[in-house]
């Protein structure tokens, strides 16, 4: 069934569309199933995993995840939407979601390794329905259980970045317990780490600790509310003036050089390190397992957040009205976008605006 | 009241000194003066004592040594028995940092108490207790206060091997008696034999901890690398906290039968099957892991771990824990960790644990006049699965008793 809009956006063909060189086209979405949701896009975030994806850091596709539009054509089966709704996707457009599925029936499709499980760009839809295709378009198509309705009083370009930015981080600190009585450390503070500030805080944390290499950013990391700064390049002894300081750690980081000993070191008895930065190739120093043994520690990973928790995490930002530090940029400038990304220009997160 | 004496007197003069004030206020003299004489210690502290790296090797002296200056907060035990630790190997051969020679090694130490500290409220004379591979902390930190003695970043000191704030030694149980402050002496419950109860106090609760702190029971599927002293008992306790399944990880097959018999539903020769991570992935919820190597294959043993599935490192490596890809965590929402021994209190729960559940560990007893060639034999991997130094006179004697 065709319709009477044309599904177009920002497509990378090759390697070097990440140095700007996206190229505006048509696609072909998937194939239309009664489950799922036409969206027409408002505005998309700009993610760093767009520019890993893009320069094919990963694996080669087109774009983008933290999707904000309104609901233009809903599915037969579809209960959660209605056309006109403003609506948000995220980082993950499919699951297997079958009742016997440990992950998908335990609010964990994030970790779905089922046939069925798909990234909102870049991925294959089984039963040959197609190609997915991300934000950085006019129209966006995916299945309903991972589009969600955005609550009034959360702006779009607020929302945007929540998506997918808001839920990894968001995800770790609720799975990991962050609230009073907790302290707790995030390493990187840029689009992930402002997010993971912005909700320790919220969220009740005893003492919120950000962490970066430069004292360049401890101005604004404060006025994100956190209640101290470390910077590792700058202060020598802040491996050990810190020891044994805090319950859980949040690392948005995904360079492979980071003092990882270090950062360990900063965890109290029995505390927790949560990696969710991705760094090429998966790559992390090597740990020392007295570390582990004398501290009984733990290194955990923790991947985008389940649309239970995506749906939580909107209401929770609603009910603490919670500001995101965002900045604007037009559709069209998507090119100039991903390349001030890379350089590392955003305080704290783009949202590509679709102005038409 | 008399004041005890301080400082340039020797320790024998201290002892004769606090003897004669006791004795000045004694209602009934001709008996005390009896347990005055049995007070002085009339043991000595001899035992087999490490002097250099090829101790390991068989070449330990059976010598006389100081132990730690007595204080009222002390315990004194008579060995009966001593449980060998793969710990007593790395310390022994200085593996995982020089040693402080000469060193009685063994911390797995259980017997009778034969002195007992005037502050020490849970011992008594004649009771019968062990201690583990730590003897004291500063019993003053967040950690302590909590029951992670083990975990005291101030003043932790080993059983053997370490320094007492005082500055004397810790010297373990491959001896005829053992010293140790009485706080890290637990009672050892009638039901369990001192000969099974010795290797629980390193072994047993060193994988006992990360069991139970990670839920593993009902409902969770177990895995357990390594099946030697620590990985056996795992197993044993892994069953009986009655976890779905328990799956013994060993290198090649050998193993499966005693594996069956400890109470593992199957094992996973990593060996033996180049496919065995593919054919396992996604299956476990918790894996403790007893084996030092590098070469443990770690990429393969996080394929096996479940969506937030937890692994839980125990064995200490001489070396670093080899390289892993950390989307292994991240794909997966799983975590990678370490736990070290046990505090007392964790102890005790074990103890009260196995009684219960009628646990039986896998012994071979050897003679203590034998350590040396029951080193040997340990680090050539015969142990089947821990080996436990019987103090023959001293458990005689105990027999006697009872």
């Amino acid at each position: 069934m065709s319709t009477d809009y044309k599904f177009e956006g920002w497509l990378g063909k090759d390697k070097q569309c990440a140095q700007g060189q996206m190229e505006w086209g048509e696609f072909e979405p998937k194939t239309w199933e009664e489950h799922d949701v036409d969206i027409k896009v408002e505005c998309c975030g700009v993610c760093g995993s767009d520019v890993h994806t893009l320069s094919s850091g990963w694996e080669e596709t087109p774009y983008r995840h933290e999707i904000i539009g309104r609901a233009v054509r809903v599915g037969t089966e579809v209960e959660n939407i209605k056309v006109g709704d403003r609506v948000g996707v995220g980082a993950q457009a499919g699951s297997c979601l079958k009742a016997d599925c440990s992950e998908c029936s335990n609010g964990l499709e994030a970790y779905c390794m089922g046939i069925g499980s798909t990234n909102t760009y870049g991925s294959i839809y089984p039963n040959d329905m197609g190609k997915s295709y991300g934000g950085y378009s006019t129209y966006n198509r995916t299945h309903s259980h991972f589009v969600f309705k955005i609550p009034d009083g959360l702006e779009s370009a607020d929302a945007a970045p929540m998506l997918c930015a808001g839920a990894t981080v968001y995800s770790p600190l609720k799975q990991n317990g962050c609230g009073p009585g907790m302290k707790v450390g995030i390493v990187g503070v840029g689009g992930l780490g402002h997010f993971a500030v912005l909700f320790a805080k919220a969220l009740g944390a005893d003492e919120v600790v950000g962490i970066s290499r430069k004292a360049g950013k401890k101005g604004d990391v404060l006025r994100l509310g956190a209640d101290r700064y470390i910077a590792t390049d700058d202060d020598k002894d802040w491996a050990t003036s810190g020891a044994r300081s805090l319950d859980l750690i949040i690392s948005t980081v995904s360079s492979e050089d980071i003092p990882l000993d270090g950062y360990l070191g900063l965890l109290k008895v029995r505390g927790t390190y949560i990696q969710v930065g991705l760094p090429d190739g998966g790559k992390l120093p090597l740990v020392s397992a007295f570390l582990l043994i004398d501290n009984a520690i733990k290194i955990g990973g923790s991947a985008i957040g389940s649309p239970g928790e995506i749906e939580e995490m909107l209401q929770f930002a609603v009910d603490k009205n919670i500001k995101p530090w965002v900045e604007k940029r037009p559709m069209e400038d998507a090119n100039q976008a991903i390349v001030d990304l890379q350089a590392g220009k955003p305080r704290y997160r783009y949202v590509l605006v679709n102005e038409a | 009241m008399s004041k005890p004496v301080k400082n340039s007197a020797s320790s024998a003069t201290q002892r004769v000194l606090s003897l004669s004030n006791h004795l000045k206020n004694s209602l009934n003299p001709a008996d005390d003066l009896q347990k005055a004489a049995k007070m002085a210690t009339d043991y000595k502290f001899q035992g087999w004592m490490g002097l250099d790296k090829n101790a390991s090797k068989g070449e330990m002296k059976w010598q006389e040594y100081e132990p730690k200056t007595w204080t009222e907060d002390d315990v004194d035990i008579k060995i009966t028995h001593c449980g060998i630790c793969g710990s007593d190997l790395h310390t022994l051969r200085s593996g995982w940092g020089p040693t402080l020679y000469p060193c009685c090694v063994g911390h797995e130490v259980a017997g009778i108490a034969v002195k007992v500290g005037k502050n020490v409220k849970h011992l008594k004379v004649g009771d019968r207790c062990g201690v583990g591979a730590q003897s004291s902390s500063c019993l003053d930190c967040e950690e302590c206060a909590a029951g992670m003695e083990q975990y005291c970043p101030h003043g932790n000191v080993g059983t053997y091997n370490g320094k007492y704030p005082d500055g004397s030694k810790s010297y373990g149980g491959y001896a005829d008696y053992c010293r140790a402050p009485a706080h890290f002496a637990v009672k050892i419950p009638d039901g369990l034999s001192l000969a099974e109860a010795a290797p629980m106090l390193c072994g047993g609760v060193t994988v006992w901890n990360p069991l139970v702190k990670n839920g593993a029971g009902p409902g969770k599927k177990v895995g357990i690398v390594g099946i030697g002293g620590l990985g056996h008992f795992a197993v044993l306790w892994a069953k009986a906290l009655g976890c779905d399944e328990v799956v013994a990880i060993s290198r090649t097959g050998g193993k499966a039968i005693d594996a069956k018999k400890m109470g593992a539903d199957r094992l996973i020769a990593t060996d033996e099957d180049d496919k065995w991570a593919k054919k396992n992935s996604r299956s476990l919820d918790l894996i403790v892991s007893t084996v030092s190597s590098p070469k443990m294959p770690i990429a393969g043993y996080l394929q096996l771990l479940r969506t937030n599935g937890q692994f839980i490192q125990v064995g200490a490596p001489e070396d670093v824990l080899p390289a892993f890809n950390v989307f292994a965590l991240i794909g997966k929402g799983c975590k990678l960790g370490g736990s070290g021994i046990g505090s007392p209190a964790d102890i005790a729960e074990m103890f009260e644990f196995a009684v219960k559940n009628n646990i039986h560990p896998f012994i071979q007893e050897r003679p203590m006049k034998d350590a040396n060639q029951a080193v040997v034999d340990m680090d050539a991997g015969k142990a089947r699965y821990r080996y436990v130094l019987v103090n023959e006179k001293h458990a005689e004697e105990e027999k006697a008793r009872i």
